[in-house]
């Protein structure tokens, strides 16, 4: 899936949160998106996902589904909700299911049978590490990390070709974290995915993503795309405060 | 403590208070909110200013006095002053959570927002009934300073109502069945106060006494008061005591919940799986269950007072008016908060597609289906001839629709989230315009009812409404999608309004 972002301005009050003149993820990329507090990067998924009113600009996606050219305007239609999969907060997790529910639920809504349920979730058994199916429990009792991990499964389950993560690396202990890398890189290989991720912490946001973008008081400050060798150095220069973009 | 810091702690909360009141997400947002709240407080005290002048004229030329006949029904005010508290008053305990980690002692915040309590404006809102009627009650007797014991008196008796709702509202939190003691106590005495012997209505006769005493500032009504509220006042003290620690080492039991697929209602494609999320929202969430109660506590009593009982037997109306009721109350209940549950996740509903109209029909469909328990108790009514068959079939049907229709209006403009699993109360949940529509949908069948049967007859009337239904409820799919569409026009505005509110 191919995401334009054109002539995209958002302000809350005085405050302008997010103000990008043009900005394109081409199909397969795994785009980090990085800055830090208050740069507006989750203001930006929001407007991706159209949680959030632009206050000008649109965000178009396309690209080829089933063999289907598809495009459209995020604000506009619905389409682009079939292929496309996000977890920003835990606002997006219907906490008084259990998992096992909260993923049939999703299955069902997406034509997902109960079989090709099963045999997806067991992608994720590494992911869940035995801590989320079968604990009888509900999701609004489950530790944070392991609401993170529902709502990152719930979101990857109907194979989605566009897939947006806001810190996904949040709350998750070390193995969890490294396993949530491992996923990304499979996923991306396999289903040649674009995949938008936020993150605070570098080093794994360098590790999975092609191409960092660096988002700073609502606007795009550098976008880095090729030289991993300099890019994590410009990168971790910059946000010791050590040169001047 | 000094004087000085208690003066300046005192001050600061208070100023957090009027600011968390000012700042209330409904409340800040929307002129038209205020405005709106504005005039219905406007109203209740216009309406209550010429109430306490025209009770006045009614009571005048009695046995007697006016003020004696208000003042012995000092019980019946109560009541309604108790009642109307549980959308107003809110429980101390978890405004002094924030608090507790600050350097002031917890029997300072105690005693600030119990005392808060006692001196909120809302235990003077009833002077606007007091005061038109003292005034030409009581001065000719009295004299000024007796009007002002008076109100006074009155006041005293509201703050005293005030620490009585909240020491069984604070129970009520930790067990909902709490709220039948309060109750029977009022029915109590009411009943063994006043009707159980004409010749001993003690109550009566005791509220009389006390408000005399207060109009002449005698010493021992004032006594009397503080014999009441200190007591009271240290129970209220101690119970909260508990119940911030309560409150702040809340560690939730948590339950064992088995995974229920529910797959009797796979048939049902997408929309099952709307109606698998509604049955689970109402048992596993504290809030939808409670609301969810309440509306079919309601119903089942309208249900059996008109099965069971020969008390409006007598009047034709007021059996139809009770059998539309039978009908609407649970849902009106239920849905005047549509959406507002589904606040908590609508951004997982969002990104996804027609969820919400899916969602909108699995709520039609939820409450029609409800809607067989009023059926099955009209049958005993209406084989012991009492209604007629027709007239049943118009309330289901007018029910389903045109009052569903009009209340599932709220889905386009309800935006504050209702915290699913909150156990104290916090008010400020129902806006304004939630209650003008819960208004609206009780008294429109009693409209259409009242005018169909005056201008034509039973029959005529059961058989529009049939029409009306019939139509409304075939047309279900149309109105569904049209409120879906508004919904999505007003998507930005409502999820806003719904994450600012979680």
């Amino acid at each position: 899936m191919n995401l334009t972002i054109e002539k995209l301005t958002k302000s809350f009050g005085e405050k302008q949160a997010l103000n990008i003149d043009r900005y394109a993820i081409h199909s397969g990329e795994t785009i980090g998106l990085v800055g830090n507090n208050g740069a507006g990067k989750t203001t930006l998924f929001r407007i991706i996902l159209d949680l959030l009113h632009a206050d000008t600009g649109c965000v178009t996606i396309d690209g080829v589904v089933d063999g289907v050219p598809v495009s459209c305007d995020t604000s506009k239609s619905e389409e682009w909700k079939a292929y496309t999969g996000a977890f920003v907060d835990t606002g997006f997790l219907i906490d008084y299911l259990t998992p096992e529910e909260y993923f049939r639920f999703i299955a069902k809504i997406s034509d997902i049978s109960d079989a090709v349920l099963r045999d997806r979730l067991l992608q994720f058994d590494g992911f869940m590490n035995g801590e989320i199916l079968g604990q009888k429990t509900l999701i609004r009792n489950l530790s944070m990390g392991n609401k993170q991990k529902v709502g990152i499964i719930g979101a990857m389950l109907h194979y989605p070709q566009l897939l947006i993560l806001d810190e996904p690396f949040n709350f998750l202990d070390p193995t969890s974290q490294l396993a949530m890398k491992y996923l990304l890189e499979t996923y991306s290989k396999e289903h040649h995915a674009t995949i938008i991720v936020s993150s605070h912490n570098l080093t794994h946001t360098l590790d999975i993503c092609s191409r960092i973008t660096l988002l700073e008081h609502g606007l795009i400050i550098k976008d880095y795309d090729r030289d991993y060798a300099m890019l994590t150095s410009e990168i971790e220069a910059y946000f010791k405060g050590n040169i001047n973009i | 403590m000094e004087l000085s810091k208690i003066r300046l702690l005192y001050k600061l909360i208070s100023h957090h208070q009027r600011l968390q009141a000012r700042r209330h997400p409904m409340f800040e947002k929307k002129l038209a909110m205020k405005i709106l709240s504005y005039i219905f407080i406007a109203f209740w005290a216009v309406y209550l200013v010429m109430l306490g002048f025209t009770a006045y004229s009614y009571f005048d030329g009695s046995a007697l006095e006016a003020f004696d006949w208000i003042d012995g029904g000092m019980i019946w005010f109560l009541i309604v002053d108790f009642l109307s508290r549980f959308s107003m008053q809110e429980t101390p305990a978890q405004n002094i959570k924030q608090y507790k980690l600050h350097n002031i002692p917890t029997g300072f915040l105690l005693h600030t927002f119990l005392l808060r309590m006692g001196l909120q404006p809302y235990n003077l809102f009833w002077a606007f009934f007091f005061v038109p009627f003292g005034l030409r009650a009581i001065p000719q007797f009295y004299g000024i300073i007796g009007f002002l014991g008076f109100i006074i008196g009155w006041w005293l008796m509201y703050v005293l109502n005030s620490y009585w709702y909240l020491f069984w509202r604070t129970l009520l939190n930790r067990n909902f069945f709490f709220v039948i003691i309060p109750l029977l106590t009022y029915a109590a005495l009411a009943y063994f106060g006043i009707f159980f012997d004409a010749d001993n209505q003690w109550l009566f006769e005791g509220s009389i006494r006390l408000m005399r005493g207060f109009c002449q500032w005698n010493p021992l009504c004032w006594l009397v008061f503080v014999i009441v509220v200190v007591p009271l006042y240290i129970v209220n003290f101690r119970l909260q005591k508990v119940a911030i620690y309560v409150e702040i080492a809340k560690t939730e039991v948590v339950k064992q919940f088995k995974t229920h697929n529910m797959t009797f209602l796979d048939g049902l494609g997408v929309i099952g799986e709307y109606l698998k999320l509604e049955l689970k929202s109402t048992v596993r969430n504290l809030v939808v269950r409670k609301q969810f109660i309440t509306g079919a506590l309601c119903m089942l009593m309208l249900c059996s007072l008109f099965s069971f009982s020969d008390i409006y037997d007598d009047f034709p109306f007021m059996r139809v008016f009770i059998c539309i009721y039978c009908f609407t109350c649970l849902g009106v209940m239920t849905l005047t908060t549509v959406m507002c549950a589904e606040g908590n996740y609508i951004d997982g509903l969002m990104v996804r597609r027609e969820t919400v109209l899916s969602l909108l029909k699995a709520k039609y469909y939820f409450q029609c289906i409800i809607l067989i328990v009023p059926l099955l108790f009209t049958l005993m009514p209406i084989l012991e001839g009492k209604i007629t068959w027709l007239t049943a079939l118009g309330c289901l049907l007018f029910t389903t629709g045109a009052v569903f229709p009009f209340i599932f209006q709220l889905a386009v403009y309800n935006d504050i989230t209702i915290h699913l699993n909150e156990k104290l109360t916090k008010t400020g949940r129902d806006t304004k315009v939630q209650m003008l529509m819960a208004g609206g949908a009780l008294f429109l069948p009693m409209f259409v009812m009242y005018a169909l049967v005056e201008c034509f007859n039973d029959d005529v009337a059961a058989i529009s409404m049939i029409s009306i239904g019939l139509v409304g409820t075939v047309l279900h799919p149309w109105w569904l999608r049209n409120i879906y569409e508004r919904f999505m026009q007003r998507r930005y505005a409502n999820m806003d309004g719904f994450r600012n509110s979680r």
